[in-house]
This record gives C-alpha cells, sequence and structure tokens, in this order.
C-alpha cells in the first residue's frame, strides 16, 4: 500500500533533507538547553554516578561527578544542534544525531542513577538488556521472515501467547525443558500456519485475521490457564539451566570483563537468539530460498513467472517463521523460570514489530533495534525496582511502548517495506 | 472497510409470476441454506464457534478426558460425561445471559421476584452497553479503511474525563451528567486523534500506534488511580473518588429492583448507533469516509483532504469510545473506578464491529450477543472458564473474517457477486 508514496519520495530527498537539519538543529540546540537548566535547576552539586563492573572485577568503579557531567553532555547536544543548523555535509547528519542522542541518554543515565545510595552495574545491566531484548528479537525475525515472503505478520503476540502457555505446559507434561522449548515452537508454527493458509488458500486480509489471531490466542491460553489450574502439575514454574557455558567448559570466557558476563554468562536463548539472527541474515541474503523468499515478497507475479509457487512458499515460509514467534514465546515462561499468566506477553509481540521496522526488515538491523529497546527495558526496569523518586513507576513502564510510538512514527514513512508485503496472490489475477 | 460486495439474495418466490418456472420455496431456501452469503455465514459461523468451544470444554475437563482413556471398552461413559459438560456449560451461559429457570421455579413457590427473572437479562444489556460504543468506534474507523484496535486506549481516557468532571463539580443532575458525558466523550476523542495525526503526518500504522496508546494509558490510569487528586479519600486500595449522585447515569429498571444495573446509557448507545447510521449515510463527512475507506486515491484525486479525514474519522471514533468510558465510570453507582472496570470491552469492540460487519444496525446485535456471552461467562464461574466468552469471540469473529474458510469447511456454494470480505490496509 505504500508503494505510491516510496515511488515519489527520492523526488524529496533533498529539499527534506535541509528542512530536516533545520528542525532537528532547534530540537537538539533545545534539548540541550533545557538539559543544562534542568540540571542547574533541580540537581544538587554534592551528586555523584557511580559506575561498576558487579561481577568480574567487583573492586572496580569509577565516580563522576553528576552535575558537571550532565552540563558536559548538554553542551555537546547544544552544540550538535548549533552544528546542523549553521549546516553540515549530508553524510554528516547521522553522525551528529548519533552523538547527540548518545550525550543525552548518557546523562540522564547519569542524572537517574546518581540518587543516594544506587550504582551503575554495569555487567548486571547490559547482561539484563540483552536477555530483555530477547522476545524483540525472535518476535521480529519471525515478522522479517513472514513480510520479506510477502505477508504481514500482526499476530506475533499471539504466537508468543501459544507459544509460552504451550512452552512451560510441555515441560511439566515431559520433565524436560528442552521438550518444552520444542513444544513451544511447535505451537508457534501451528498458530502461524493457521495465518499462512488464510492469507494463501484463501486471501483474506492479513491484518485484520492477524489481529483476530491475537485475540484468539489470548482467549485459547486464558481459557486453557483457568482449565488446567484445577489440576496440579501443569502450568508450574519450570527454568532453564542459569548458564548454558557452563557445562561445557568455557566458563573462563565468563570472567573477562563487561564481555563475559553479557555474552557468555547467559541461558540458552539468548545464545539461541544471536544464532538465530545470523542464520536468518544468512538464510535471506546468500541462498537460493533468501532469493525466491525476497522476489516472492517484492515481486510475487515475477516470481511466479520464473517458477517459483509463490503460494506454497510463503505457506512454508510463514509456517516456519511460527517456529521463532513461537520459541520467543517461550522466553516468557521458561527462559525466565516462570508460571503462565493470563497475557503475560503485554503487547511485547506488537513492540517486536516496531523492532522489525525499525530494523528495516533485515535481521541484523533487528539486532541492533532490539538491543536499544532491551536496553530501555532493563534500564525503566532498574529504576522502577531502585524506587527512583524522580519518575513514576507506571511511566518508566511505559518507556518501551512510548519509544515504539515515536519509532514507528518517526521510521515509518522512510523504512521501506518489501512491495508486496500483505497483498494476496492470486495467480489468476495477474 | 468493508467492502461489501453486494451478495443479492436469492428472491423470494412471489406468487403469481409464472409459478410454473420458478423452483418450490423449500428448494430456493435450501439453496439460500447452503449458500455462502453473508447471513448464512454468520449463522454457520456461530455454530461452528460454540461447536469448537464444546470440543475445548471436552478436551480441557481432567474428568471427560479420564473416561475417554477407557472409551473402547465403555465408550457410553465418554460420550456422557462429554455431553454433561458442554450441555452444563452452555446452560449456565444461557442461564446467566438470558433466562434462568430455577428462578421461574423458585417464583412459583414465591421465593423469588420478577427482579430476579430479569437479572440475567439486565446483566447481558448492562455489558452489551460499553460494546455497542466500542465496536461503534471500530466500525466508524473501519469505513475509513481504518483499523482502530486502540478503543480500549480511547474507553480509558474517556473513563478519566467522565470522573474527574463527576467528582469535582457540583451542579444539578440536569447539567452535571451531560456534561460528564461529554467530558468522556471530549477525552476519548483527544486520544483517538493521536494515531489519525500520526498516520496523516508520519504514515505510522494505526494498528501499531494505538495498540502502543492502549498500553499507555493502561499504565497512565494506573498513576492517576494512585494520584492523590483522584484516590480515594476513604478507602486505601487503588480505587478513585465516586463520582457525585448529580453525575450517575439513572437505572432504567430501578423501578422493579434496585440491584438491575442496566441504566441510562443503554438509550444514549442506541442514540449513537442511530447517529452513526446517519453520520455514515446521509452526512457530507460520512460520504467522505466511506469514499477514503473505499478507494483513497481515487478520493484524493477528487479532491478529498485523506490526512484530514483520517484524524475527525479517529477523533470521533476516539469520542465514540470515550462515550463506553464514560457509561462506565458514571454507572459504577457509589464506588469509584479500579483498574479493573475497563474490563477488556475495547478489544472486544473489535470482535463486535467485525461481527456486525461495521453497520450501526449489525454492530447493535453483535454486542447484545457477546454482551450475553460475557453475563453468562461471569455468572457461570468457576463451573465455566470466564475467558470462555473472549475464546467464542474470537473463533466466531475469525470465522467471519475468512467466510473462504466457513465455505470450504461447510462446501457451500458461492453466493452471486462474491464473498463478503473486511479489508485493513497494511503498512
Amino acid at each position: 500500500m505504500a508503494t505510491d508514496t516510496q515511488a515519489t519520495a527520492p523526488a524529496h530527498v533533498d529539499e527534506r533533507a535541509v528542512v530536516r537539519h533545520l528542525k532537528a538543529g532547534i530540537v537538539y540546540a533545545a534539548i540541550g538547553v533545557l538539559l543544562a537548566a534542568g540540571a542547574l535547576a533541580f540537581l544538587g552539586g554534592d551528586r555523584e554516578t557511580v559506575f561498576t563492573l558487579d561481577r568480574t572485577l567487583t573492586d572496580a568503579s569509577w565516580t563522576l561527578p553528576t552535575l558537571p557531567t550532565v552540563i558536559a553532555m548538554a553542551a555537546v547536544v547544544a552544540a550538535c544542534g548549533a552544528w546542523m543548523l549553521l549546516g553540515l555535509r549530508r553524510g554528516l547528519f547521522k553522525l551528529a544525531s548519533a552523538i547527540a542522542v548518545a550525550a543525552i541518554v548518557f546523562a540522564l543515565i547519569s542524572w537517574s542513577v546518581s540518587e543516594p545510595g544506587m550504582v551503575f552495574r554495569a555487567e548486571s545491566i547490559l547482561a539484563g538488556a540483552v536477555f530483555l531484548s530477547l522476545p524483540f528479537i525472535f518476535g521480529a525475525l519471525s515478522g522479517v521472515v513472514c513480510e520479506r515472503s510477502g505477508v504481514i505478520n500482526i499476530g506475533i503476540e499471539g504466537q508468543f501467547l501459544m507459544g509460552a502457555f504451550t512452552g512451560v505446559l510441555v515441560a511439566n507434561i515431559t520433565g524436560n525443558v528442552y521438550a518444552g522449548m520444542l513444544g513451544a515452537m511447535l505451537a508457534g508454527a501451528l498458530t502461524t500456519m493457521l495465518l499462512a493458509m488464510l492469507s494463501t488458500k484463501y486471501q483474506v486480509n492479513q491484518v485484520v485475521v492477524g489481529v483476530i489471531l491475537n485475540l484468539l490466542a489470548l482467549g485459547f491460553t486464558s481459557f486453557m490457564y483457568d482449565q488446567l489450574k484445577k489440576t496440579e502439575g501443569y502450568n508450574s514454574a519450570y527454568g532453564v539451566p542459569s548458564n548454558a557455558l557452563d557445562g561445557i567448559g568455557l566458563g573462563f570466557l565468563a570472567d573477562i570483563p563487561l564481555v563475559g558476563p553479557v555474552l557468555f554468562a547467559q541461558n540458552i536463548f539468548v545464545y539461541v537468539g544471536l544464532v538465530a539472527v545470523f542464520v536468518v541474515w544468512f538464510l535471506l541474503f546468500r541462498t537460493r530460498w533468501g532469493l525466491r523468499t525476497r522476489s516472492v515478497g517484492e515481486h510475487p507475479a515475477a516470481a511466479d513467472s520464473m517458477g517459483v509457487a509463490v503460494n506454497r512458499l510463503r505457506f512454508w515460509n510463514v509456517t516456519a517463521a511460527g517456529l521463532v514467534s513461537g520459541f520467543g514465546g517461550a522466553f516468557f515462561t521458561l527462559a525466565n523460570s516462570l508460571a503462565f499468566t493470563k497475557n503475560m506477553t503485554a503487547g511485547l509481540g506488537f513492540v517486536a514489530l516496531a523492532v522489525m521496522i525499525v530494523g528495516r526488515w533485515n535481521p541484523l538491523g533487528v539486532l541492533a533495534g532490539a538491543l536499544i529497546f532491551g536496553f530501555a527495558s532493563q534500564m525503566a526496569e532498574y529504576l522502577d525496582v531502585a524506587g527512583n523518586s524522580i519518575v513514576p513507576g507506571p511511566f518508566l513502564q511505559m518507556l518501551p511502548y512510548v519509544v515504539t510510538l515515536v519509532v514507528v512514527a518517526g521510521l515509518i514513512g522512510r523504512a521501506k517495506a518489501p512491495a508486496a508485503d500483505g497483498v494476496p496472490y492470486n495467480p489468476g489475477d495477474k | 472497510m468493508t467492502t461489501e460486495t453486494a451478495t443479492p439474495t436469492p428472491e423470494p418466490p412471489e406468487a403469481g409470476e409464472r409459478p410454473d418456472k420458478r423452483p418450490p420455496f423449500m428448494v430456493l431456501f435450501g439453496r439460500y441454506l447452503t449458500e455462502a452469503n453473508s447471513v448464512m455465514v454468520t449463522v454457520y459461523s456461530l455454530l461452528l464457534a460454540f461447536l469448537i468451544g464444546a470440543i475445548l470444554l471436552i478436551v480441557s475437563d481432567e474428568t471427560v478426558r479420564g473416561t475417554w482413556s477407557y472409551f473402547f471398552s465403555r465408550p457410553t461413559d465418554a460420550l456422557e460425561a462429554s455431553w454433561q459438560v458442554v450441555s452444563n456449560s452452555y446452560r449456565a451461559l444461557f442461564e446467566g445471559a438470558i433466562l434462568n429457570f430455577n428462578t421461574i421455579d423458585r417464583m412459583a413457590a414465591g421465593t423469588a421476584e420478577i427482579g430476579d427473572l430479569l437479572r440475567p437479562i439486565s446483566q447481558t444489556l448492562t455489558y452489551a452497553t460499553p460494546l455497542i460504543f466500542t465496536g461503534l468506534a471500530v466500525g466508524l474507523a473501519f469505513r475509513a479503511g481504518l483499523f482502530n484496535i486502540g478503543a480500549q486506549g480511547q474507553m480509558i481516557f474517556g473513563m478519566i474525563g467522565a470522573l474527574i468532571v463527576g467528582f469535582s463539580l457540583n451542579l444539578p443532575a440536569i447539567l452535571h451528567l451531560p456534561l460528564a458525558v461529554l467530558a468522556g466523550a471530549v477525552a476519548g476523542a483527544a486520544f483517538g486523534a493521536v494515531p489519525g495525526v500520526l498516520k496523516a503526518t508520519t504514515g505510522a500504522h494505526e494498528v501499531i500506534s494505538s495498540i502502543m496508546l492502549n498500553n499507555i494509558a493502561g499504565l497512565f490510569l494506573v498513576w492517576a488511580i494512585g494520584t492523590s487528586f483522584m484516590h480515594s479519600e476513604t478507602r486505601s486500595e487503588l480505587v478513585t473518588k465516586p463520582v457525585e449522585d448529580s453525575a450517575s447515569l439513572p437505572l432504567l429498571l430501578g423501578f422493579v429492583d434496585d440491584g438491575l444495573r442496566v441504566n441510562l446509557a443503554l438509550l444514549i448507545g442506541v442514540a449513537a448507533a442511530v447517529f452513526v447510521w446517519w453520520l455514515l449515510s446521509k452526512s457530507t463527512f460520512g460520504y467522505r469516509i466511506r469514499a477514503v475507506g473505499f478507494n483513497e486515491h481515487a478520493s484524493s484525486t477528487a479532491g478529498m483532504n485523506i490526512g484530514r479525514t483520517y484524524v475527525t474519522t479517529m477523533s470521533v471514533a476516539g469520542g465514540l469510545a470515550g462515550l463506553a468510558g464514560a457509561a462506565l465510570t458514571l454507572g459504577v453507582g457509589s464506588g469509584g473506578i479500579t483498574t479493573n472496570t475497563a474490563l477488556e470491552y475495547g478489544f472486544d469492540g473489535i470482535t463486535v464491529a467485525l461481527l456486525g460487519r461495521a453497520n450501526p444496525g449489525g454492530i447493535i446485535a453483535a454486542a447484545l450477543l457477546f454482551g450475553a456471552l460475557k453475563a453468562g461467562a461471569l455468572d457461570a464461574q468457576p463451573d465455566v472458564p470466564v475467558d470462555m466468552s473472549t475464546l467464542l469471540q474470537a473463533t466466531i469473529v475469525l470465522f467471519i473474517a475468512a467466510p473462504a474458510l466457513v465455505k470450504a469447511i461447510l462446501r457451500l456454494r458461492a453466493p452471486r457477486g462474491g464473498l463478503v470480505t473486511l479489508e485493513a490496509k497494511g503498512w
């Protein structure tokens, strides 16, 4: 649907780029000034921000005086804004934006962690950020595979719920957590198979059916939850080993400062997630299957004339994508060692869709986007638990949703979806 | 939007006009029954959904599953137990929603009054009331090609708006009540306009932005209830101040029994449906909505402002959802609102609009059906899981949205003019 606007977009690029610089410059300059003014007004001079490596080198800590740090960062932001206002080469715009955003984030973190008694535990927080990015990684990868083949998968939320529920159920029945993961994947695949069938064979509207499938998954899992809670032993918390690398003698990697706890002392979901990103990227961009999938999503008629069975490929791709999002659902129960509760995914399936857009339908972009969202969630959780007094808890919990809103509003016009995304293909219509 | 791909129904047999060439009535009727026209698709969707619900009830029940394990030695046990659990559950739903046969017996014995007999119906109407509003909110947006799944958030802001006016002002009822209702509509409209503005200016898809706004609204409500401005002065749990009596919606059946909760909001809902019908079919604005929904490019070429249509449609839709919030807040009586007051009326609005095929009349009928399901499921606890209603609703509308599936399952014939399907746009 968005193809028409995108076709005309290149003609406007030059003109719009200049306008954006002015707008962005004013915004950044204003943020810089506000930040400095706010810091001078509300931040006591005795505040300090402490950074520690809390898992490996427990003695190490760095202390920054908060007020000068925030003001310095505000100056950086304002300088970037001024630079944009005065004009800069177009290639440097992204760099300036990145510096400004990083400075804002650093300033806000320094400020919020400077409460007396609070410490920025770098390793725990970063490890937590990677962990919390997992649902976004799995959900968005599933979305990427579906949408690259031309089917909008708005039902990621529902696949999460089915995966979360089935994962813990199968793990309880079999007594084996890996069987639970397998069960979650199959449940996800069965859910997307319904979407695949409806969108290829019956050519129904994918957005409408996706939303209905979410409701159906919500109703089904909540219903089964109520039915099964009458008997013991179907929905008890069932966890995975906390560090999958412990057993295979790579423990020394976990002792590397910063990198170790973040990458090498995580549970198995993290490794599967990181590997999955590269596998999906390789499959999509380096194999024959990937080429066919992308062609089916961009121009199904052309693919058809080259002998690709469009609807069959779409059907199996969407079904296979369910394996990934179903596994992502198991994150909510198995990876966190939690029992299933009603609607426990709390809209994160939709955040995953936003991550997919941020990642521009590319697995590597998805990884970057997911890490940003994971970090935002982790910071919100950290500040919430630590009893931060500046921002009330509910507002911190809004953070991932607000970021999604901003990202989708700011990016979607410019991020380019596969051309045939969401358009049913009927060979007879050519 | 609903592309009402016109499905001409077979003409009823009329006497007089070449009767010899016309097949007899029963044949025509039989043909009508086996055709995938919109009426029969709706009927079959309901039947299939209740069938699936029955299967799930059987599969998920521990004792029934036990009897199936020795099905081959004593099949009657399994069949009997299955029949028991299904008929008991559906009977409980019916008794909670429409008519309880026990009450009739008790009335005959003189231990129950007419109010007790009317209670299930009153509950159904009470639960249907917000669904009428949220169903209209989703349905109206559908007609403009917008998929408004943000009715939940818009409704929550409507609740907050109505509540603030409801407890903070001191006015005679004749002014206070309309003002409080209006405040709910305005708050909902303002919140509803946001996805419209985002779509018009940035192209952000309304499904994602309105889902995010739902989450934001839910968390905002949690925060707002806890603030000293809104929190109840007498109670410690998370509940707000109650609205003044002058802003409370009067009960419709209060003269029969105080416990019958159906209130004036039901009539406001019917009025809103009539208004939406008028808006869509008689006004220029409605014409623009339908034109944009039917073909935005053609409408744009014809000189319509697509972006502005999105924004205004979403605000009107938000206002309707806000009315649902007002109906909830001003209808709870002496208690304030909690985080649970909203239930899932906003999300249910999606299923109501889909089942009602985005037509005001259909939406009222669908709201009554789903209100009955909700009333029944809540009343039948714990025998029937409370989410039975969500499950049935989702299954029903899955079939409604995919008529080709119903046609294939039941091997129905294709109607003239094709299947009626529902459309919403992709990215």
